[in-house]
Parts: C-alpha cells; sequence; structure tokens
C-alpha cells in the first residue's frame, strides 16, 4: 500500500510531478491548468498553495496513446499501486481485480490515523473552483458509510455549497445502504490503491460489498471514523450528515463512473473535518480529456471486461481489453486470439453483455501490445474490409451509455470492427507486417542497430521499439 | 532559410540537428533501410549515406528525407517555404492555402545552367545499375525507386503531369512502373498511348525540390500544372529545364534525372512491396516497362528513398508526411473551391491514404454524402476508404480529437454510411482482400470490387462558442511551458520553438 503523499514523491522522483507555486496561478482555475497537461501528455502537476491543502492533478492519469511513448496512461496508476510503470498491463488489470470482492481475505488491518489536525472549517481547505463552477469543487473523493455488515466505499464528488454544506453525487446504491444511519465520511488524498477500489466497486456495481470482503483490506491500513473505515493514510477526512436524501441540485457535472451504475444527489452537514499536517488532495478537471476520473473508470471497467471473458469459456484467448480515455469510453478495444469464424461475433457480443459503457468495439489480432494504440487506429481502417468486417447489429440494442446519440432511449445499432486476421484465410493470404523484424535479416538488423547505436549512445536498442 | 534545391533542404536538416551522416560504407541491400527504419521509429534525424557500398557510384542515399517530426509532420516543409516552424496545423495548411491560391509559372532554363545536367549519359552510356537504388525489405519483389516525381506529357498543361508511381529496376536500362488506372497519368497510358501502340515519353525525377515533391502529391485540376503550383508554394518560380531526349521539362535543380519512354503493350514483373499500408502487398504483378534513354545527374547526386510501411500507427515516413502536409492542404483547397464548405480535410495520422478527416459544418441536409460521393469518385477513388467528417470545431490535425468525436459522437445505427457496397474500384495493394480477389487485371486495379464508407462524427447538438475557455487554455499553455513543459504540444501557443521545455 503506497499512502498518496509517498506516491506524489515516487512521480517527484520519477520526474513526473511538476510543482507549481500558488501565485504562479494567478487566476487561472487549476482545472484549465491540470486539463491543459493532460493535454500536452505532460507530467503530475501539484499545486503548493499558502491557504488551504496543496492540490494534485493528472495523478491518476497520463500521457495519451495517441503518439509512441515511454510511459503509457495508465503507467502513473501502476506506480500507485505498487507495481512497475513500465511493467504489463495485464498486471495492472489483475491487480485492479485483485482490491475487489474475494472469496476469503485476512481481514483488515489497522493503523493510527494520519490526519490527526482538525480543520476549522470545510471552505478552509480551499478546494479547487473550476473555469464553470459556481463553488469549491469535491472530485475523486472516496465516501465511506459502516452498517452492521461492515464497511462500504464508493467514488463521490460534488460542491462546498456553504460554510458547512455540500452537494454531493454518489451511487444510488451507496445512498441505500444508508438506511437510517445517516453519516458519511469523505475521504480525499487516500491510497491509489483505495480510491481504485471504489472505482472499481462503482463500475462493477458492487457497492453493496464490504471493505472488509475485498482484496483490497489486505492491503490498506484502515481506521474508523463517524462514517466508517476510511484508509489510515488518508490526507482528509470529512465527517459528515445526511442533511437531505432529495435535494434540489441541478449541476451536470459527473464523473466517469456515473456512465456505469445509476447516481443520486445528497445534501450533507459536515461535522468535523480533519488533516494531516501538510495535506495534499487529488482533484480531476472533470469532464475534460483525459480526466482523471476518466482514466480511472476505463481501467476499472478493463481489468473487469478482461476478468470476464477470461473466465467465462474456460481458456483464456483475450490478450486485453483497453477502454481508452481518448475515446472517452465510448470505444472498447480488445486483442484476442481469434479462436474459429466467428469467435469475433461472440467475443464482441459478450462485451456489449458485460458493459453498457460503448457501442462501439474494435478486434485485433492477439500479437498487438496494449501499448500500441497507434497501430490499433491503422488497422482499424486497412485490415478490416469496409463492408465485410464492419459488423453491425441490427437496431433494437439499447443505446450505451458514454455516446452522447439516442439519449432519449432510442434502440439502434452496435458496431464491431473485426480487424483480426480471418482464421479461415490461408497462410499465404496473409500479409506480413512491415516491421523491422520481418524486414531485415538477423546481420543486417545488428549492423543497423549497431550503426545507429553509434551516434546514438542512450538509445540501448538502438531505436528498436520491439526488443524493449 | 527557404529551400530552392534537394540540397538546399539538406542543408537546412543540418541547420536544424536533423540529419546524421554516415561516412563508413553501408550497402544499399537492405542495410540503409534498416538504418532509416531505426531513425524512422524514433523520430531521429535523417540518415545521410555518403559511402554506399557494393557500388561504384559516387551517389549518396537518403532515408526519409521528407519524414516530419511526429508532434508537426508538416515543419520541415514550412521552414523549405519559408515560413515559421512550430506552427500549429490549422495555421500550417492556412498558410499553404493561401499560396495554393497563388500559382507561379515555372522558368525555364538553359541545360548549360541546370545543375541536374552536371552529368548526361545518353544511349549506350546509360546505366541504370550504376545508382545505388536500395533494395528496402527483405520479401520486396526488387530494389526500387519510390521517392521521386514522374513527370508525362498532358496535352492540357505546357508543363506536363506530375505524379508518383514506385519503379523497380530491372537492369541497366529497364524498370517497371507501378500504374494504376484511376490516375490520371497511368490512365493517359493505359486508354491513349497503349491503344496507339505509342510510347509513352516520361521522365523520373529524383532528388526534387521540396516544393515539386510536395505538388507530386497533389491532386491539381484539370489543365493547371503541378509546376505552377509549386512556385505557389515556394513564391517564386521553380526553374525548369528540357529533357535530353524527349519534350518534357524537369526540375533543374533535381539530384537525378532518368529519361525515357512507357513501352506500349510490354511488361515486366513489379512487386510485392512492403507498402503504404504497413504489410508486405501481392502478389506479384505484371506493370508497365518503362525503357530508359537517357539519365542526367548532378555532381554525386543525393538519392532520396522511402522506406515505406513505416509510416502507419505511431510512425512517420515521406510519404506519410507529404500526405499530411501537402495532399491535406491541397485537397482542403480543391473541396473549398468544389464549393464545400471545408475547414480542413487532413489525413488520418496513424494510415494517411486510407482515411481523411474533414472538418466542416453541415451547412445543408446531405452534404456529406454529397462530399464523400464527390472524392471517391475521384481523387479518392482507389486508395481511400473512409472519411470521417467533424464538426469544424474539432481540430481535424488532433487525432485524439477526432476520435473522441468518433467514440461519442457516431451512432452505429444512423452514422455510418456505407458507399457502393462491392461496387467501388480499389487498388490491389490493399491487404483486406485476397489474392484471388485482386487478381491481375491488366489495368492494376484489383479484380474484385469493394466498398467506401463515411463516418458522420458531427454533433447533433448546438456548439457552444468558447472564447473565454481558449483565451484561459492559452494562459495555462503559456504557464505550463513557462514552468518547464515542452511548447511542442500546445497549439494555442504561436511560433513555438523546438527544444524549449525540459520535460517531455
Amino acid at each position: 500500500m503506497i499512502p498518496f503523499a509517498q506516491y506524489l514523491r515516487g512521480l517527484d522522483g520519477d520526474d513526473d510531478l511538476l510543482t507549481l507555486a500558488a501565485d504562479e496561478l494567478a487566476d487561472i482555475p487549476p482545472d484549465i491548468v491540470a486539463a491543459e497537461a493532460l493535454r500536452a501528455s505532460g507530467p503530475a502537476i501539484r499545486y503548493d498553495r499558502a491557504d488551504g491543502v496543496d492540490l494534485a492533478s493528472g495523478v491518476f492519469s497520463g500521457p495519451d496513446g495517441m503518439q509512441r511513448r515511454d510511459a503509457q496512461p495508465w503507467s502513473r496508476l501502476a506506480l500507485g499501486l505498487g507495481l512497475d510503470p513500465d511493467g504489463s498491463f495485464v498486471s495492472v488489470l489483475e491487480t485492479i481485480m485483485g482490491l475487489g470482492p474475494a472469496g476469503q481475505t485476512d481481514g483488515p488491518t489497522y493503523d493510527t490515523q494520519a490526519a490527526s489536525r482538525t480543520v476549522d472549517s470545510v471552505q478552509a481547505l480551499g478546494l479547487p473552483q473550476g473555469a464553470d463552477d459556481v463553488w469549491p469543487a469535491l472530485t475523486l473523493g472516496m465516501a465511506s458509510i459502516a452498517t452492521a455488515d461492515g464497511t462500504y466505499w464508493a467514488p463521490i464528488h460534488g460542491f462546498i455549497v456553504g460554510d458547512e454544506t455540500f452537494r454531493v453525487r454518489t451511487p444510488a446504491a451507496l445512498a441505500a445502504l444508508l438506511d437510517g444511519n445517516e453519516t458519511i465520511s469523505i475521504a480525499l488524498g487516500v491510497p491509489p490503491a483505495a480510491l481504485m477500489t471504489a472505482y472499481l466497486l462503482a463500475v462493477t456495481d458492487h457497492v453493496a460489498v464490504p471493505i472488509q470482503a475485498c482484496g483490497v483490506a489486505d492491503d490498506v491500513p484502515l481506521v474508523p471514523t463517524n462514517g466508517g473505515l476510511v484508509p489510515s493514510a488518508t490526507e482528509v477526512v470529512i465527517e459528515t450528515t445526511v442533511a437531505d436524501h432529495q435535494p434540489d441540485f441541478q449541476s451536470d457535472r459527473r464523473e466517469a463512473w456515473e456512465y456505469c451504475l445509476e447516481s443520486t444527489p445528497l445534501a450533507l452537514s459536515v461535522e468535523r473535518v480533519i488533516a494531516t499536517d501538510e495535506p495534499v488532495v487529488p482533484f480531476s478537471p472533470v469532464g475534460r480529456p483525459l480526466a482523471d476520473d476518466l482514466q480511472l473508470t476505463g481501467v476499472a471497467t478493463a481489468a473487469t471486461l478482461y476478468h470476464r471473458v477470461n473466465n467465462y469459456w474456460g481458456i483464456s484467448p483475450v490478450e486485453w481489453v483497453l477502454l481508452p480515455a481518448e475515446a472517452e469510453l465510448g470505444i472498447c478495444v480488445v486483442a484476442t486470439d481469434v479462436l474459429y469464424a466467428g469467435f469475433e461475433w461472440q467475443l464482441a457480443n459478450i462485451l456489449f453483455t458485460f458493459s453498457s459503457l460503448f457501442d462501439t468495439i474494435i478486434i485485433v489480432d492477439e500479437d498487438v501490445a496494449p501499448t500500441d494504440l497507434g497501430r490499433v487506429l491503422g488497422d482499424i481502417w486497412v485490415k478490416a474490409h469496409p463492408s465485410r468486417d464492419w459488423i453491425f447489429s441490427d437496431a433494437s440494442a439499447p443505446a450505451a451509455q458514454r455516446p452522447r446519440y439516442r439519449q432519449d432511449g432510442q434502440t439502434g445499432s452496435r458496431l464491431y470492427v473485426n480487424a483480426a486476421w480471418d482464421p479461415r484465410w490461408e497462410d499465404s493470404y496473409i500479409a506480413p507486417r512491415v516491421t523491422f523484424e520481418t524486414s531485415f535479416p538477423p546481420a543486417v538488423r545488428e549492423a543497423a542497430r549497431t550503426a545507429w547505436r553509434t551516434r546514438h549512445d542512450g538509445d540501448a536498442a538502438g531505436g528498436d521499439h520491439d526488443r524493449q | 532559410m527557404a529551400a530552392d534545391s534537394f540540397r538546399d533542404y539538406l542543408q537546412l536538416l543540418v541547420a536544424d540537428d536533423a540529419l546524421v551522416s554516415f561516412d563508413e560504407p553501408v550497402s544499399w541491400d537492405l542495410e540503409a533501410s534498416a538504418i532509416t527504419m531505426l531513425a524512422n521509429r524514433t523520430d531521429g534525424e535523417v540518415p545521410l549515406f555518403e559511402s554506399v557500398g557494393a557500388t561504384d557510384s559516387d551517389a549518396a542515399l537518403v532515408g526519409d528525407p521528407y519524414r516530419g517530426p511526429r508532434s508537426r509532420p508538416w515543419d520541415r516543409f514550412a521552414q523549405s517555404f519559408g515560413l515559421s516552424a512550430g506552427l500549429s496545423g490549422a495555421a500550417y495548411y492556412d498558410a499553404i492555402i493561401d499560396r495554393l491560391r497563388s500559382p507561379c509559372e515555372p522558368r525555364l532554363l538553359e541545360p548549360e545552367r541546370a545543375p541536374c545536367k552536371d552529368v548526361v549519359h545518353t544511349g549506350a552510356d546509360v546505366d541504370l545499375l550504376s545508382f545505388p537504388w536500395p533494395y528496402v525489405h527483405r520479401s520486396d519483389g526488387g530494389r526500387y525507386s519510390n521517392l521521386h516525381t514522374i513527370v508525362a506529357p498532358d496535352p492540357e498543361t505546357e508543363w506536363g503531369r506530375w505524379s508518383s508511381h514506385r519503379m523497380m529496376i530491372h537492369d541497366d536500362a529497364l524498370a517497371s512502373l507501378l500504374f494504376l488506372a484511376g490516375e490520371q497519368v497511368p490512365n493517359r497510358y493505359y486508354y491513349e498511348y497503349e491503344p496507339r501502340g505509342e510510347p509513352m515519353p516520361v521522365a523520373a525525377v529524383v532528388g526534387a525540390e521540396p516544393a515539386v515533391q510536395c505538388s507530386t502529391e497533389m491532386w491539381i485540376p484539370t489543365g493547371r500544372s503541378e509546376a505552377a503550383f509549386a512556385g505557389g508554394l515556394k513564391d517564386r518560380p521553380v526553374d525548369l529545364v528540357a529533357c535530353e531526349t524527349n519534350d518534357l521539362s524537369v526540375p533543374a535543380t533535381a539530384e537525378l534525372v532518368i529519361e525515357g519512354h512507357v513501352l506500349p503493350n510490354e511488361r515486366l514483373d513489379e512487386g510485392p512491396f512492403g507498402d503504404y499500408f504497413g504489410y508486405m502487398n501481392g502478389p506479384r504483378r505484371s506493370m508497365p516497362v518503362f525503357a530508359v534513354d537517357a539519365i542526367t545527374h548532378r555532381a554525386e547526386p543525393r538519392v532520396p528513398f522511402c522506406v515505406e510501411g513505416t509510416g502507419v500507427g505511431y510512425g512517420q515516413n515521406s510519404s506519410s508526411t507529404l500526405q499530411t502536409a501537402a495532399a491535406g492542404p491541397d485537397a482542403t483547397l480543391g473541396l473549398q473551391a468544389a464549393g464545400f464548405d471545408v475547414d480542413a480535410a487532413v489525413p488520418w495520422r496513424f494510415t494517411s491514404r486510407t482515411v481523411w478527416v474533414i472538418a466542416m459544418d453541415r451547412s445543408y441536409p446531405g452534404v456529406l454524402h454529397e462530399l464523400a460521393n464527390f472524392v471517391f469518385t475521384t481523387w479518392g477513388m482507389l486508395h481511400i476508404d473512409f472519411f470521417v467528417f467533424v464538426d469544424s470545431t474539432v481540430d481535424a490535425h488532433d487525432p485524439r480529437a477526432v476520435l473522441t468525436a468518433i467514440a461519442l459522437n457516431a451512432d452505429p445505427d444512423t452514422d455510418f454510411h456505407q458507399f457502393g457496397v462491392e461496387r467501388m474500384p480499389k487498388v490491389p495493394l490493399n491487404i483486406y482482400q485476397t489474392p484471388d480477389e485482386k487478381g491481375s487485371a491488366d489495368v492494376g486495379t484489383s479484380k474484385a470490387k469493394t466498398a467506401k464508407a463515411y463516418i458522420d462524427a458531427t454533433s447533433d447538438r448546438p456548439l457552444e462558442d468558447d472564447a473565454e475557455t481558449e483565451s484561459l487554455r492559452a494562459r495555462a499553455q503559456q504557464l505550463l511551458v513557462d514552468a518547464g513543459v515542452s511548447p511542442e504540444p500546445f497549439e494555442l501557443l504561436e511560433q513555438r520553438q523546438y527544444g524549449g521545455g525540459d520535460r517531455r
């Protein structure tokens, strides 16, 4: 388990965190700065502030996949989960699944609370106010409530609308668990594994599974609060009570997890705010490209789908599943061994069954790397026949949740693009890719690498990324 | 510094630290291509192979010289034409379109003033194999010249027609040309010269100046000449010179000019070749024969070549860059001239000939169909399979923004439109047809027909005016640059300089 503040130090140590002083921001809203850094595939940003908590953006997102880069969109998250940032994407997916509901856990461990300093008011936190916002905004929060059966976590976001009042949105499933217990704790700056768990439980509609029955309990030390258990290393804990279950809350801001399950507004009264001595909390430029909440939702969904499809047929033909934040979660990409003719149809349609986020699926060959979105974005057009391999369902499917079209409930078609080779084709039909490995014999490759390396000492692989 | 010759252009690369010389012998037999592929994969410097092994020639090879930087592929062409480096895609397109609106007729030089006549070989003195044509991929059918301009006669223009067709070398005086019916020069050969039993004079111009190479990639209106548009691009006339053995005129500063004629009713093997799709394509087929009559060249000619197949996905090479930097602005202007209210027509970065992105507003019902129909039946007939239409507020140069538009706006039920299913012609270079479907039709198109499609990824909602946000965004971008983030990705900052910032 890596506490949030330690995680930021790790990013800094990797030269992947840029620190901005408050006076540098002038009057530019932090969400605009955060969004521009993400658009530019720049570093995560820490906002050092004299008044209020420090902020951090881009910490759960990362560089986009539209260019070949050393780091991947999920590399930061991997670091936050205690993995090698350069490790495999599948290891990230499997680690995420391990945080969720588990058959048996060792039970939670407990530690002392890092947040020991009482903050006068929630306003004193100085949460960021976005360019389009009327009030200071809370994003990337983790709600915690407790019942007799245990503690439940879920994502929460909203606004501070008064001196001690929040308007928030959280999964309806969490609100339903309150059942007379009107206390909710909001944890900000939790360990990445904890926030990831909250997102995973939301996108899989497992909010009603207690944390004590999830893998995260084995990994993240906890501490009780008035709401429920929260990670002991939490930067800021806001203990609240529900003031209104049906507040008049007109904001149309939605964090990305809300495309996966029903959410509900709540009005909360703040009872107590505690923080660490030098608190730092993450925020997401919600609604802007590549926002952190988008990336968290995409990776959580990919982990779920990867797990489900590979546990469905008794074998594991699927190499990886990806919901690129670059496509705002409206497209699902899957790399697979096409086991037999028609398998691609079966796979696409089972993915449609398991997620309502997207209407469009791209199927690519098993040898396509998840780090090579560029190849996916080429192969869909050159490998897939424009009429035979763009396969539309009949027009009776419900519209997916993420796209903007057909929000009136009308049915329509789904689409999968088969950019994998047809298993019925003879080998001689399969056009070999132009790669360094296929285009040159070993002796030429070695001579070329040597020649290139002599002029580029820093590039140990001689520019041959297939070897890396 | 503007570039009036290929050598000027190489100097420009030197000044930018974007060229790396190899003095030691490097073989034309895959080795030069392998090193170039590494350069392309790493966005590295353009390799110049000064000493090409296994030839007696004093010629040098240059690997993918027109490949642009991944973040802004058009940047080096901009500098070649005297524009600023660091322009956003939209600003570059605007500047190029402005230039193309003012074509400039070429100037004809006396032969003694033409650098491409430094050395002249005619008749028995011609030896095509004395030049280091590269063997590019080990599964290719032979050695190729594939980064040149084919000059052919055109009764409509004084300066002939310029186009690009790869050429496979067969012996000291013969090559085969990939002529695909549907393109202008091949059509003239297949449907005019060959039926008359008449050889078609042509010249292959190797190592032409950047403006020439760009206009070669353009689809120029009937009756106009690429030469005049090349002059427009660089804002002064292109120098031409008469050929030695036919009536054609060729760019005078070229490194190498191969004069000859395409024989009627003769064919030689051509292909397979690893082409722009990023895959080896075949099968080997029969293509028209180019018989060489003369070769003229500069002293120590620099012979450019393209490692095709590396300009897909994340990669860039000369041909993908030329699509983005030359074909795109030309198509934008062409569509505007045809009456379509197009903001930008931009090749899709990841496979630049197969898919184009068109940013425009839907000015009337059916306009997208009309535009797609227009292009699919004209210049986009053979190579382009897909159009993606996005709102004019979407930056068509930003593939992430385009991908988002597809994901969120394109309804599989109503916004994917297939054209002429299994009725459209197709180049046989594609990889989604079987060899049987491609066949070996005489004029070079596939035997089996295919389909085309367009995707309407425009929004159904009224667009918001976000001028205020854009101002804030620009300030945020400047803040990040001041804090050390590289300025390269920031489209709202004008005149960015290379190398600024120390992060990414």
